[in-house]
């Protein structure tokens, strides 16, 4: 299976910079999402790579060789769109064979390839269904298959569930996963979906204003951001503001608590005031009986929200340090109620300090 | 007479009750239905009337009495000719206009050509689908009359188009309807080619097809329903035609014919204006209805 | 930041590869041959009428000829009277009946889509044929009037008032708007006038500009029904004098040109009015 690079992309738009020199590589067989906001680039990059568009500067290399100079029609990639792909005068069976069609494949080869997939993707029985007599999961099941049919070296998609019922695309991106695992291909996924790309991909880039903010495991950019758009785009983030106290024993002063910094690398002078983040699920609460003060270490917060989320509540808290948003076993959740005063507990082995 | 746009069949929306509740909804409907009441006679009146007038009158005498004799009419002279003449001016200039119409609408319309190109086209081509008329034949008479600019300009070049040609033969009266056909079938042919999807194209490009394959097996079957639709409702659109034919001193057309018989001018021959309007209805019909099974087939992917 | 690949030399920039996003060249070549088509005829009279023939005065003669003529005036004025005449009673017939079945009537749309496409079966030639005896039968002096041709010409316009007023009235959300309104006390002509009409300006302007369109260019039935309107005017000219009907072949392009015009920038403007064609 191929490898990608994408090296030093450039594309602009009159005015506007839609790739600011991207670059990205993607090994072998990896999963690999582009993960933004809408109008970060995502999108263009894939259509680069897939030939519908040109950078203004750069290079994409499939397994060392710069693929720019050949049209879109001779990379050999399988490209899955948003939707409404499908040939609507074709059934899917008829889909899934046009690329071996192309290939001037035998009709016997192309119908073997096609029952193939299409069992692959669990849509055996459509086979001679047109794309109108199928719903929009099924749609782009037949389109996976059909794009898989050509054994690219690359498979490409761009926001394949985003027109999908939120179930479907459930069910749909383990799907995904499911094939591209077996199948080993490399694959590049574009989704604006936190909770997808962290969820089957083996690496994600976070892009912004397009450049890629972060790239690595899921877990290292959720637990580990490395920039402050990073940390506010994937999940959820507390911002607390404090002076540095110490660089030394890296501590921070954070209204009357005074905070380790976990991070090795934080070389902040004394004095200045820095950003330190903390997922809602670093933050616990202990109840308080009335009148009582918070032990040390720990900080007053009045209840102002509960948000039911199912398993978790969150709890928004009104502190001196600010206002926090803190997650809590629902059971737990049921002793408060608004205006509740709790004690506040913060994780400091969770924070995080962005450096720039 | 002519559309734009493709499937004009939406698709029918759930009867919404808009206002009325339940119990009162059989009264309301009823009341309702006076809203409709002057259009309905209106249209009695000046359409409906009249058109079947002319149908039943086809098939009376002057006495009233029940004859087929005015449609034994149409088949003797110079009647034939006329219907001969007629259907081949309509289907030329149906079959010019059409293929021009689809292959410069398809130009203009490819993404690297620029946006101002598409827009004067479409602009023009509605200001020129209604120049139609007398002034389009006066126009042809200054262009490739005998004295007309292009007439001098291919004399000079050493090309005697006359006395062989004549805006009044089939070629030059075919020119001559080419110019509202033609724009008539870019207006209704850019919604058709815009409905082509563009992630078909692309998808059918990432799988390796070039555009040439994309058009035959995905693109020109798409269309194809709807292109040979629309050269159909050209041809009816020709075939209507009158005060262009008249203009341009054409003899022998049906709707010439017609007009004749009307005025008084050939023989004070009503009954046989009624049978030949009535055949001029026929098959007019039968161009809309062919017309409107294509398009519903590329409607039905086009959505 | 985090990087992960570090290209050891940033290659030069490449070709600029937006050659490939080019439109071949036989494109340009049906364009052009598609615009000298067009233009051909209209530079065509253009050149024509401006020809003065020998010894009879500058190159506007022709012009000058055909406006000092009275029946010019009074054939184009006729056929403006016409034309307004044919725009009123279209709104006045349309706009309730169109406004009506959006609103209590929906399952008739379809049957509205069809009677509207009826006109195209019945060409002027043929309508005139079943109309003239009618007519002359119900009352010779409707017969010579010349707002009989008005209520004639609404049927003609009929299909692209229609269309433009549907299409105006689908783009707004008729339905709740007229139940915001009830809700706030309107009744159902109130409503029409103060909530949808202003709404669908731009649809009845459309709407109206194509049929002053067809009315001022008519020439079947107002010919055979005898009336002096501007084209019929226009053709009687110019079967005598190609000069001058040359001339009046260029204001009548003039005049459609500036009704598309309008169209066009109406559309650009607004929603709701959509870009038809009609002809003969």
């Amino acid at each position: 299976m191929a490898t990608v690079e994408l090296r030093g992309l450039r594309r602009t738009f009159g005015a506007v910079v839609a790739l600011d020199h991207l670059d990205l590589n993607v090994n072998s067989g990896e999963f690999v999402s582009l993960l933004g906001p809408s109008g970060c680039g995502k999108t263009t990059a894939l259509r680069i790579v897939a030939g519908f568009e040109w950078p203004d500067s750069g290079q994409v290399l499939v397994d060392g060789e710069d693929v720019l100079d050949k049209a879109a029609n001779k990379r050999n990639m399988g490209m899955v769109f948003q939707a409404y792909s499908l040939f609507p005068n074709m059934t899917a069976q008829q889909n899934v064979e046009f690329g071996l069609r192309v290939r001037k494949e035998s009709r016997e080869a192309r119908g073997k390839r096609a029952s193939e997939l299409l069992e692959l993707v669990g849509l055996a029985s459509a086979m001679s269904r047109y794309p109108r007599q199928m719903s929009g999961g099924q749609q782009q099941r037949v389109a996976l298959a059909r794009s898989l049919a050509i054994q690219p070296s690359v498979l490409l998609l761009d926001e394949p569930l985003s027109a999908l019922d939120a179930k479907v695309r459930v069910q749909l991106r383990e799907e995904v996963r499911r094939i591209q695992q077996e199948l080993g291909i490399t694959t590049l996924y574009v989704t604006h979906d936190q909770e997808e790309a962290l969820s089957i991909s083996d690496r994600v880039a976070v892009m912004s204003q397009g450049r890629v903010e972060q790239l690595g495991t899921p877990a290292q950019i959720y637990s580990g951001p490395r920039t402050a758009f990073v940390a506010n785009f994937v999940g959820t983030m507390n911002k607390l503001q404090g002076t540095v106290v110490s660089t030394q024993d890296r501590t921070v002063r954070c209204g009357p608590l005074l905070l380790s910094v976990p991070d090795p690398s934080f070389n902040h002078p004394v004095g200045e005031t820095v950003e330190l983040f903390l997922r809602p699920e670093d933050i616990s609460l202990e109840m308080l009986s009335n009148g009582d003060k918070p032990a040390a270490g720990l900080v007053e917060g009045r209840v102002m929200s509960l948000t039911f989320l199912g398993p978790v509540t969150r709890v928004g808290l009104a502190t001196d340090i600010g206002t926090l948003l803190a997650d809590v076993s629902s059971a737990v959740a049921l002793n408060l109620a608004a205006d509740t005063v709790v004690a506040v507990k913060l994780d400091s082995a969770s924070l995080h300090s962005i450096t720039l | 007479m002519s559309f734009t746009g493709v499937g004009v069949r939406e698709e029918l929306q759930p009867n919404p009750t808009a206002g009325s509740v339940a119990p009162r909804r059989s009264r309301s409907r009823r009341w309702a239905f006076v809203g409709i009441l002057p259009f309905a006679a209106y249209i009695s009146i000046f359409l409906l009337i009249p058109t079947g007038e002319l149908i039943v009158g086809a098939f009376r005498t002057a006495n009233g009495t029940w004859t087929l004799a005015n449609i034994h009419d149409i088949f003797r002279a110079p009647y034939p000719q006329a219907f001969e003449f007629s259907l081949e001016l309509s289907a030329l200039s149906a079959a010019i206009g059409g293929i021009f119409g689809f292959v410069v609408a398809n130009a203009f319309l490819h993404r690297g050509i620029p946006r101002w190109i598409r827009s004067a086209y479409i602009s023009f081509s509605g200001m020129a689908a209604n120049f139609a008329g007398v002034p389009l034949a006066f126009a042809y008479g200054a262009t490739l009359g005998s004295l007309g600019v292009v007439t001098i300009l291919l004399k000079h070049l050493g090309l005697h188009i006359y006395p062989s040609f004549s805006l009044q033969g089939l070629l030059g009266a075919s020119i001559v309807y080419a110019y509202f056909q033609f724009p008539l079938m870019i207006l209704l042919m850019v919604p058709v080619i815009e409905g082509l999807r563009t992630e078909w194209r692309e998808a059918a490009s990432n799988l390796g097809a070039s555009t040439f394959t994309f058009w035959r097996y995905v693109g020109l079957p798409i269309i194809t329903p709807s292109l040979l639709g629309l050269v159909v409702l050209l041809f009816g659109n020709a075939f209507s035609a009158y005060a262009t034919a008249q203009a341009l001193g054409i003899s022998n057309l049906v709707t010439i014919d017609i007009a004749q018989l009307v005025n008084g001018n050939m023989t004070l021959n009503p009954q046989d204006a009624y049978a030949l309007a009535s055949a001029m209805i026929l098959i007019i019909v039968v161009t809309i209805t062919i017309y409107s099974l294509l398009q519903r087939r590329t409607s039905k992917w086009l959505r | 930041m985090a990087q992960v690949s570090v290209p050891a030399v940033r290659p030069a920039p490449n070709r600029i590869r937006q050659a490939k996003h080019r439109a071949p060249v036989w494109n340009f070549v049906l364009l052009l041959l598609g615009a000298i088509f067009f233009l051909v005829p209209i530079y065509s009279i253009v050149q024509f009428s401006l020809q003065g023939t020998a010894g009879q005065g500058g190159f506007l003669h022709w012009y000058l000829t055909v406006f000092d003529d009275p029946v010019f005036r009074s054939s184009f004025w006729l056929s403006v009277q016409i034309a307004l005449e044919t725009v009123i009673a279209s709104l006045v017939l349309m706009v309730p009946t169109v406004f009506w079945v959006h609103l209590r009537l929906p399952g008739l749309r379809p049957v509205m889509d069809l009677v509207s496409v009826i006109p195209f079966v019945v060409p002027p030639i043929v309508l005139i044929v079943g109309l003239a005896p009618f007519l002359k039968d119900f009352s010779s002096w409707l017969f010579v009037r010349p707002e009989v041709l008005a209520l004639i010409y609404v049927v003609f316009a009929l299909p692209f008032m229609y269309r433009a007023l549907d299409a105006g009235l689908r783009a707004i959300d008729l339905k709740t708007l007229t139940e915001a309104a009830q809700s706030l006390g309107a009744s159902i002509p109130r409503t029409l006038f103060r909530v949808i009409l202003p709404n669908l300006r731009t649809a009845i302007i459309g709407g109206s500009l194509l049929t002053v369109a067809i009315a001022m260019g008519e020439f079947t039935v107002a010919s055979l029904m005898g009336f002096t309107t501007f084209a019929v005017y226009t053709y009687q000219i110019g079967i005598s004098t190609a000069y001058e009907g040359v001339a009046l072949a260029f204001i009548s392009f003039l005049l459609v040109w500036g009704a598309m015009l309008a169209l066009y920038l109406l559309g650009r403007g607004g929603r709701g009015a959509a870009a038809v064609a009609i002809t003969d």
